[in-house]
């Protein structure tokens, strides 16, 4: 816009279109770049079911055979391959689910008759209440833990954070998560071993957000949230261990960066105390960083956690898609798909209205 | 900075070890940890795949049941006595009149006529037994009839063993359904499938009370059950897919009965004495297919040379221990026409393997690509992969999802195993020996010899015959014919195991015994 205006005034006699001369109205503005980042978003969503529904078709899944079994009659067959729609050509099937999800109907699944939209009704918050739980784990334990490590360099706790950080990269997340429950369930009878609850307490709390830690609390049930809390805790602790050892690593180096900077002697020789030049100072300035870093963990918990829930029997959106995939029940896998596509998109803006206010250069 | 986190892992530690969460599953509750992948729907029609025969057996009560360690003798259920008339065309059941659905309302003839009636017009997989008697959408009302409130005829279509026939009503598809409740759910002339597929309209022992597909399904004993009420109150099925899981919770005695646990934890388990490893008879097999569509596989000699190319011997007591017995004829052990004991059909001899293939025109061994019918299945492709080698067979294993490609004859070699629910040989011989139309067209993919592109007419009659024949004696000469003539054909459907399916349960769980046609109850459990 800037450079429309001086453009008009060294070349006055070209003919500029007026709209464009003119300053347009900040409504307008905000309007076009809501529409710009609507169209960006659905088209991004587009792209994502499109890629899907592409592989879908290459798996040599059969999705009738999901159903109906290895032994089944032609009669049989052809009836529920009618019925699941796939004599229809590949674009309109595409197209039809396409409008489907349009209006608000995400289809039902093939492999448990019940509507995707109410499967992930009850899918969705246990996944978010697990990333939420290993997030909290994550950041309480793993911030601290990388800048302690670079601020004390080289220190014995320096490398005691190498050490977790290197293991939670390389040990594969199944091993430890069967060894957890050997230990803390097998042996010292500390938490529940598989689902989010144990039996005895199912239905006994009505869901009113979804995630069971806040419904019981709501109602008051505290033996109902001490089990749910049981049970989240080790599949929890251990999907934020592996998160910790990213964050710690991340946090150390992002950390030791400013730590060099010129601004952080200055503070030194001002007179400054250690903790309020790495909190106040440094901390502060890779905050941004580490939001970023935060952001990205969480959606990698959303489906990275598939081996986790089927470790602790989780019925969550990782074991919901991977099954999806086995089975080729290809509304399952799209609208698993959608979804995390969607709280990426809805993570990214959260982190893009974050960082305008933690960082003043992007106001 | 560091003390203070300290402290706060240690509180945080020390509000968990104060709330231990130890709660061992109680005595008058059975919790079966199993899987529940690909379960769509409690509607008895639309299913005919173990786990859900299990659950539904318990919802829905038969005409006639099976126990479980006497297939061939039915026993009363909702109906008391049945009789066959002369001509072997009819046969009519009396109904008990104690028997009451969980909707308060009575069990009648018209509800069990309305039932088979129902299976037969959805045309879902529960139809596939009984459907093979000839009945059809357009004459089933006529054939399946409510004579009076307690009577119900059932008139064959055709000729057909009448044992067949009963059989077939044991099966879990053919749970009799409340109509008045049901039709009250009917939504677009679903037959109230839709309702039925999360919810229960039985006379059976219990009823459903929670069902969340893929995760848990609880069941409710039913007090005024008609044969006594359950021992035990609850019942619930926990999707626990992860074997090692499973095997922790079994051994804590959190889970009562374990399905589907893999050798390795079968294993461990087999040391505890806490723990009873049951491994029942199912009515299938592991076999080796043959695709006669390819050239090479077509001849007998190559055939003949795979029956001597694998070393069943050397995974009978590891990888099958739990899953399989050795066994080389087609009709499942102890069954009618089957033979006391065989496992000399095929025995490893990798020269002789080599011989014969020189003979066929391949001095220098053939290559061939292998894949297992699915993930299961693959240790057992790995050794046979192995053994074949040194019988000059080089398969190229490629792992995957192959029973697809099975069913359109779109392999060389595959190793897979088969199950079927009709505890008759006929059930197996129509798989493993019929093929009425070997075109790519026919698509019969239900039969095993189609998918091998292989037609043998005279193994066609036999199994009609049997089909239609009423007399055991004269039934069990047929089964023996079919599985010699099977045995002396190179077929090219090699069967090795007949499959064995492992339950798992502690030793003071009693009464729960697998069932070899899935229908496993549980009415009879009890705890210690």
């Amino acid at each position: 816009m800037a450079s429309a205006d001086l453009q008009s005034e060294r070349d006055p006699n070209r003919n500029i279109d007026a709209f464009a001369a003119a300053s347009p109205h900040p409504v307008l503005i905000m309007l076009l770049r809501l529409a710009g980042r609507v169209v960006a978003i659905v088209t991004t969503l587009l792209g994502l079911l499109f890629l899907t529904f592409s592989m879908g078709r290459l798996l040599p899944a059969d999705p009738v055979l999901a159903i109906t079994g290895a032994e089944v009659s032609k009669e049989v067959y052809d009836r529920v391959y009618r019925e699941l729609g796939l004599d229809q050509p590949i674009w309109m099937q595409f197209l039809t689910y396409v409008r489907n999800v349009a209006t608000g109907d995400l289809g039902r699944s093939t492999t448990t008759g019940q509507p995707i939209l109410s499967d992930l009704l009850t899918i969705f918050p246990a996944t978010i209440e697990l990333a939420l739980v290993a997030m909290v784990v994550g950041i309480v334990v793993g911030i601290p833990l990388g800048i302690i490590a670079a601020v004390r360099r080289g220190s014995i706790i320096d490398h005691v954070v190498r050490i977790l950080a290197l293991a939670g990269h390389s040990v594969p997340i199944f091993w430890t998560g069967l060894m957890a429950l050997f230990i803390f369930y097998a042996k010292l009878r500390l938490v529940g071993a598989s689902g989010r609850i144990d039996v005895f307490y199912e239905g006994l709390v009505t869901p009113v957000t979804g995630f069971l830690l806040i419904d019981s609390a709501l109602e008051g049930q505290w033996e109902v949230f001490r089990n749910a809390l049981s049970h989240i805790i080790l599949p929890g602790s251990i999907l934020g261990y592996y998160s910790v050892a990213y964050i710690s690593r991340m946090s150390r180096s992002f950390m030791l960066e400013q730590l060099g900077q010129e601004y952080i002697l200055t503070a030194k020789a001002k007179g400054l105390g250690r903790r309020q030049v790495v909190w106040r100072h440094a901390f502060r300035n890779i905050r941004v960083q580490l939001l970023t870093i935060m952001a990205l963990t969480f959606g990698g918990l959303l489906e990275g956690a598939v081996l986790i829930e089927t470790v602790f029997g989780w019925p969550g959106l990782g074991q919901y898609l991977t099954r999806g995939l086995q089975m080729n029940d290809m509304n399952v896998v799209m609208g698993a798909v959608l979804t995390i596509g969607a709280v990426f998109l809805t993570i990214n803006m959260i982190s893009d209205v974050l960082y305008r206010i933690l960082d003043p250069r992007t106001r | 900075m560091l003390k203070k986190l300290f402290a706060t892992f240690a509180v945080t530690a020390a509000m968990f070890t104060a709330q231990p969460s130890w709660a061992a599953s109680p005595p008058n509750m059975l919790v079966i940890g199993t899987n529940l992948t690909g379960i769509r729907t409690l509607d008895p029609a639309q299913n005919n795949a173990r786990t859900v025969s299990e659950l539904i057996s318990n919802l829905y009560d038969n005409l006639v049941q099976l126990s479980p360690d006497d297939l061939q003798t039915l026993k009363p259920m909702l109906a008391t006595e049945w009789k066959v008339s002369e001509d072997g065309k009819l046969i009519t059941l009396t109904l008990r009149d104690d028997a009451v659905f969980q909707s308060g309302n009575k069990v009648t003839a018209e509800d069990a006529a309305w039932s088979i009636q129902r299976v037969i017009k959805m045309g879902q997989v529960g139809s596939t037994d009984i459907a093979l008697w000839g009945f059809t959408p357009e004459n089933v009302e006529q054939l399946v009839r409510a004579k009076d409130e307690h009577t119900l005829e059932i008139e064959l279509p055709q000729p057909v063993s009448t044992d067949l026939v009963l059989y077939s009503l044991a099966g879990s598809s053919i749970g009799i359904v409340d109509k008045k409740t049901v039709l009250s759910h009917e939504a677009n002339g679903d037959f109230g499938g839709a309702w039925l597929s999360a919810n229960s309209a039985g006379s059976g022992p219990f009823t459903l009370a929670q069902w969340r597909p893929n995760d848990v399904a609880i069941f409710n004993a039913q007090p005024d059950y008609w044969g006594g009420k359950p021992a035990m109150a609850r019942v619930v099925a926990r999707h626990i897919p992860e074997s090692g899981n499973l095997r922790l919770q079994l051994e804590a005695g959190d889970v009562d009965v374990g399905h589907y646990l893999a050798s390795g934890d079968l294993d461990a388990l087999s040391k505890s004495e806490d723990i009873i490893i049951d491994s029942v008879p199912g009515l299938g097999f592991y076999y080796v297919a043959l695709n006669q569509k390819d050239p090479d596989l077509q001849k007998p000699k190559v055939r003949e040379a795979f029956q001597h190319a694998f070393d069943w011997k050397a995974i009978a007591d590891n990888i099958m221990r739990y899953t399989g017995f050795p066994w080389q004829s087609m009709i499942p052990r102890g069954m009618i026409g089957a033979p006391s004991e065989v496992t000399d059909r095929y025995n490893y001899d990798p020269a002789k393997a080599k011989q014969l293939l020189a003979e066929a025109g391949y001095p220098n061994g053939l290559k061939k690509v292998l894949n297992p019918s699915g993930a299961p299945t693959l240790p057992f492709a790995e050794a046979l992969q192995a053994s074949a080698r040194a019988a000059g067979i080089e398969l190229d294993l490629v792992p995957g999802e192959f029973t697809p490609a099975f069913r359109e004859r779109k392999y060389e070699v595959l190793l897979g195993n088969s199950g079927a629910r009709l505890p008759d040989p006929f059930a197996v011989a129509t798989q493993y020996a019929y093929n009425p139309d070997n075109s790519d067209e026919a698509r019969l993919g239900s039969y095993y010899l189609w998918r091998t592109a292989m037609k043998v007419d005279e193994l066609n009659g036999l199994v009609d015959q049997s089909m239609k024949e009423r007399d055991t004696a004269k039934r069990t000469e047929i089964f023996k014919k079919i599985d010699a003539i099977y045995g002396g054909m190179n077929s090219p459907l090699m069967i090795f195991f007949q499959r064995t399916d492992p339950y798992v349960m502690r030793a003071n769980v009693k009464g729960y015994q697998g069932h070899t046609t899935w229908s496993t109850r549980w009415h009879d459990v009890t705890k210690e």
